[in-house]
């Protein structure tokens, strides 16, 4: 009898104690300095991978970070639920008013490859903004399409249906992406539209830059846009897109670094940063659809101000040199002088 | 309820086609066979592949490692010591509320006020997980970040109902003799209920506790909103967000990765083991409740 | 110890110990009647907070929301009606062909099956029951839908193709891979309260009707189906209340597309698949807000679903206990 009143009573008071821990104020429970937690752009995580290691062994500095999309990256910022959010779209205007004074740092420069799953088709498929936009918009359903011909007329195509994948979560990749639609197609313009989500007019949503790169790997004739390091480390075949140029363009580091060659020398906002469709001065090599990716931190952020800023600067410096085997181009001088001034904003207020 | 009477007449009628009822019967007979036997090779298909995929993935280090970052091999060791810490926060939040619940229902509330109460627990019982995990989002998450109490008081709400109600059947069949001897040696009625009731049905609360255990230990959708934004580390700290198995499953599910999938496969069957025992020990736990009440 | 003389003093402590007693009793039934009113308040709470934080969408898109086949997070123009559409479709047909099956299930366990052989597969369907939605769902997408894509859809396309519903080209993800994953959840749920619903129909009315002469298929036609049939109705409700809700196994495998789609073979989105991709990257206040009015429509539906199951039940036990 004692026993099972002393269970009882044991149960009730961690019942108490449990609810009582979870009240306490989360700022209290949050790890020591030393430690910041990140999430968001499943586009940078590749990278972000690489700095964890690093970081921690140059300053001791333990940074976790989890790949959810950067819509749940800005949310969980604006809800400063976590020290940086990571996103491949910057803040709108009114995301940016929400977040109550938020900084969006640019960290990190690669390109979106449009990898696909075509059987049978002996060399690499060429495409270009229009015929990419008219499949997502449910107009070029067959790979053997006469517009897709006339850009590959030295390969076999097959009559294989096209499902074009996107993604069903809140993405910077989907932003990027629908953006350079926007840009070379009136008709995506007007109907669709650019954001982190929209309303795509066909195909198949998957989560995540895996879960998108997992439906091309699983279904014939699928095509997607996806971060090239998931393309290549999945093994997934992508295309060349055609620029203004005219030429057909890789998603490789030379196609990236034409691409933001005609940036300005200064770069004062990052509205000067939107690299899709790059005029022709950029190149024959310039690859449509590069993007950069930002961190998004609180300028006032507490005690984990001095950790961040050592944290962002060390990404934009000596990080940098972790991106090219990952098929991310290291951030031209101008935009790293952008983002060492925009850094001095992180403060611990008051 | 009125039983509709087989009409004798009815029966002369179709005695006629006897062949008729002769094929019906046998054909009645095969289609339930091949259902059963269907439902089967579902369970052992499902079963198989998981197996299949998921066995050749475990190793030590499999349990003692954590997530790898991108593109690389490792274990689950962070998410299993998420969902234990999670599940067990769960339990100690659920398990004496609803206890507590039960015994109200079969102790002390009235048939009607008991009634009512099964419905209203079988009706939360029914609330979808993912309309809990917003619930609690709702009311926690926003403003405080996510955190592993957070998740484990979803769970919990999805444990409530269904302790409660086997707690409460199972109380119900207490003998009542067994209270009134108590009672009738002067012992108090919440002494009674604790050292003579409770003791007697432990059996069946337990089978209720362990088969939701079973159930939350494998929801995801609640875990979702609360617990997911997690990093890859093994740790203890329950007010920030810990990874769980079923999420982990859940984000490796649609990779591409080889690697990653493989994991996810291994997970799913470290889950499955650990809901498949859940169950057989919910077996054993009904069995001897059984006897105890049947030898009483 | 030395042995107090009885005096009157002890008689108020023997009070005090009478009343310790009973405020023992009243503090035990106290706090149990908190408790149960937690539980009832929760309820009432979860219901309540779901529509309040619907409210900005609710009071933005007033009720044609629910009828509205539109999720244009550039425009802000947001409908539910896509994702009503996928939840009720993939849930009707695996309701469909869940019912028989374990109706048939439940009749092999308590009629035809020997209790050796009954025994063992009971708690086959049981474990069946046990498993994780998401490892469902794993199943799902890498083995079942490559299946459904390569074998299944085919196959009722050479048969049926005739239908709107079996047009198109086969797809690993979509309505039918979703909804047959859903049957193999709810089968064992359906099965299982069949089975007691069988197990519960009075003996003798069924030896009754067998010492009438009608066969075996006759007796469970004309007694068991009448006398379980509230009960199965029940269970089908519930079963219909679960696969409603169900969001992350429909997610792996529905496909996330927004829009009504005219095959089964296309891909679509149900409530909770929708809420389970998007909400957390909800990044506008009226698109979180409109999340939030999918989750309260699934909210409501799923209860409606629950609750006419337990009235249907309680329905039914009252009128039980009358014969």
């Amino acid at each position: 009898m004692k026993r099972v009143l002393a269970l009882v009573l044991a149960l009730a008071v961690a019942v108490a104690v449990a609810l009582a821990a979870g009240r306490t104020d989360r700022a209290a429970a949050k790890p020591e300095a030393g430690s910041l937690v990140g999430t968001g752009s499943t586009f940078v995580f590749p990278l972000v991978s690489k700095w964890i290691p690093a970081i921690d062994q140059a300053y001791g500095t333990r940074v976790t970070y989890t790949g959810t999309g950067s819509g749940t990256g800005i949310a969980q910022i604006t809800a400063r639920a976590v020290d940086f959010g990571a996103s491949d779209a910057p803040l709108s205007p009114d995301q940016l008013a929400a977040c109550k004074g938020c900084l969006v740092i640019p960290w990190a420069l690669a390109a979106m490859s449009v990898p696909y799953n075509v059987p049978g088709v002996d060399g690499r498929i060429r495409l270009s903004g229009p015929v990419l936009a008219n499949i997502y918009l449910g107009r070029i359903t067959t790979w053997n399409n006469a517009a897709i011909k006339a850009l590959n007329p030295k390969l076999n195509l097959p009559g294989t249906k096209i499902t074009p994948v996107y993604r069903a979560d809140s993405s910077g990749s989907t932003y990027a992406f629908t953006e350079y639609l926007s840009a070379v197609s009136p008709q995506w313009k007007s109907k669709v539209g650019f954001n982190t989500a929209v309303n795509f007019p066909a195909g198949v949503g998957a989560r995540g830059s895996s879960g998108v790169s997992g439906i091309v790997k699983s279904t014939a004739g699928a095509l997607t846009y996806v971060d090239a390091a998931y393309a290549t480390t999945n093994k997934l075949t992508f295309a060349t897109i055609k620029n203004r140029s005219g030429k057909f363009a890789t998603p490789g580091l030379r196609g990236i670094k034409a691409a933001v060659s005609t940036l300005p020398k200064k770069i004062t906002s990052v509205s000067q940063l939107e690299i899709v469709n790059p005029p022709k001065a950029a190149g024959k090599l310039a690859y449509p659809i590069a993007t950069f990716t930002y961190v998004i931190v609180a300028s006032n952020s507490g005690s984990k101000a001095a950790d961040l800023r050592k944290f962002i600067y060390w990404d934009v410096t000596q990080g940098q040199k972790f991106g090219p085997p990952l098929w991310f181009q290291p951030l031209p001088v101008p935009v790293q002088a952008f983002a060492f001034r925009e850094l001095k904003k992180i403060q611990a207020g008051t | 309820m009125s039983v509709t009477p087989v009409d004798p007449h009815d029966i002369t009628v179709r005695s006629n086609g006897l062949r008729r009822r002769r094929i019906v019967e046998k054909g009645f007979g095969v289609v339930a066979i091949l259902a059963a036997l269907m439902a089967c090779a579902i369970l052992a298909v499902v079963l198989g592949t998981v197996i299949y995929k998921g066995f050749s993935q475990l190793s030590l280090s499999f349990f003692t490692e954590p997530r790898p970052l991108f593109g690389e091999q490792g274990g689950i060791a962070d998410a299993l010591v998420g969902s234990a810490l999670i599940v067990g926060m769960a339990m100690l939040m659920a398990i004496p509320v609803a206890v507590l619940v039960a015994i109200y229902m079969s102790e002390y509330a009235g048939p009607r006020v008991s009634r009512a109460l099964r419905v209203v627990l079988d009706v939360l019982n029914g609330v979808p997980a993912i309309v809990v995990g917003i619930f609690v989002f709702g009311i926690l998450v926003v403003g405080h970040g996510q955190s592993a109490v957070y998740g484990a008081f979803a769970l919990a709400i999805l444990m409530l109902p269904m302790v409660s109600r086997a707690t409460q059947e199972i109380l119900d069949v207490v003998p009542q003799s067994l209270r009134h001897a108590s009672l009738a040696l002067g012992v108090t009625k919440w002494r009674t209920t604790l050292s003579i009731v409770l003791p007697a049905a432990i059996g069946g609360i337990l089978t209720g506790v362990v088969i939701a255990v079973a159930r939350v230990a494998g929801e995801t959708a609640p875990l979702l909103f609360t617990t997911s934004v997690a990093a890859n580390t093994v740790s203890l700290d329950v007010h920030g967000a810990l990874p769980t198995l079923p999420v982990l499953i859940y984000e490796n599910s649609e990779s591409p990765d080889p690697n990653a999938q493989a994991a996810g496969w291994a997970a799913a069957l470290v889950l499955i083991v650990f809901v498949l025992l859940l169950n057989v020990l919910a077996k054993f736990f009904a069995g001897r409740k059984r006897r105890k009440l049947e030898g009483s | 110890m030395t042995s107090a003389p009885f005096e009157p003093t002890a008689t108020p402590e023997l009070d005090l110990r009478r009343r310790g007693i009973r405020l023992g009793d009243v503090l035990f039934k106290g706090i149990a009647i908190v408790a149960a009113l937690a539980a009832v308040v929760l309820l009432a709470f979860i219901a309540w907070k779901i529509l309040d934080l619907a409210r900005p969408a609710i009071s933005h898109f007033g009720l044609s929301f629910i009828w509205t086949d539109v999720w244009d997070p550039v425009k802000e123009e947001f409908g539910a009606l896509a994702f009503i559409y996928g939840t009720v479709v993939t849930s009707v047909i695996a309701l469909v062909l869940a019912t028989p099956l374990s109706i048939a299930i439940a009749l092999f366990l308590t009629e035809i099956a020997p209790r050796r052989i009954a025994a063992p597969i009971a708690t086959m369907v049981e474990l069946l029951a046990a498993i994780p939605s998401v490892v469902l769902g794993l199943w799902g997408i890498i083995v079942f839908g490559p299946w459904v894509r390569d074998h299944l859809e085919p196959w009722l396309q050479g048969v049926l193709g005739f239908l709107p519903i079996f047009s198109g080209d086969p797809s690993q993800v979509g309505i039918l891979p979703a909804a047959l994953v859903l049957t193999i959840m709810i089968v064992p749920i359906t099965s299982a309260i069949c089975r007691e619903l069988f197990l519960r129909v009075p003996r003798d009315l069924v030896d009754g009707s067998l010492a009438l002469g009608s066969t075996r298929w006759e007796a469970i036609r004309g007694v068991m189906f009448a006398y379980a049939a509230p009960g199965i109705a029940a269970a089908v409700l519930l079963g219909l209340g679960r696969a409603f809700g169900e969001a992350i196994a429909v997610n792996q495998t529905i496909g996330n597309r927004n829009v009504i789609p005219t095959s089964w073979f296309e891909p679509g989105n149900s409530l909770g698949s929708m809420i389970a991709a998007q909400y957390t990257g909800a990044t506008s206040v009226l698109q979180a807000g409109s999340i939030l009015y999918l989750a309260a429509i699934l909210m409501v539906i799923s209860l409606v679903a629950n609750v006419a199951a337990q009235l249907i039940v309680v329905r039914f036990e009252r009128a039980r206990r009358a014969v």
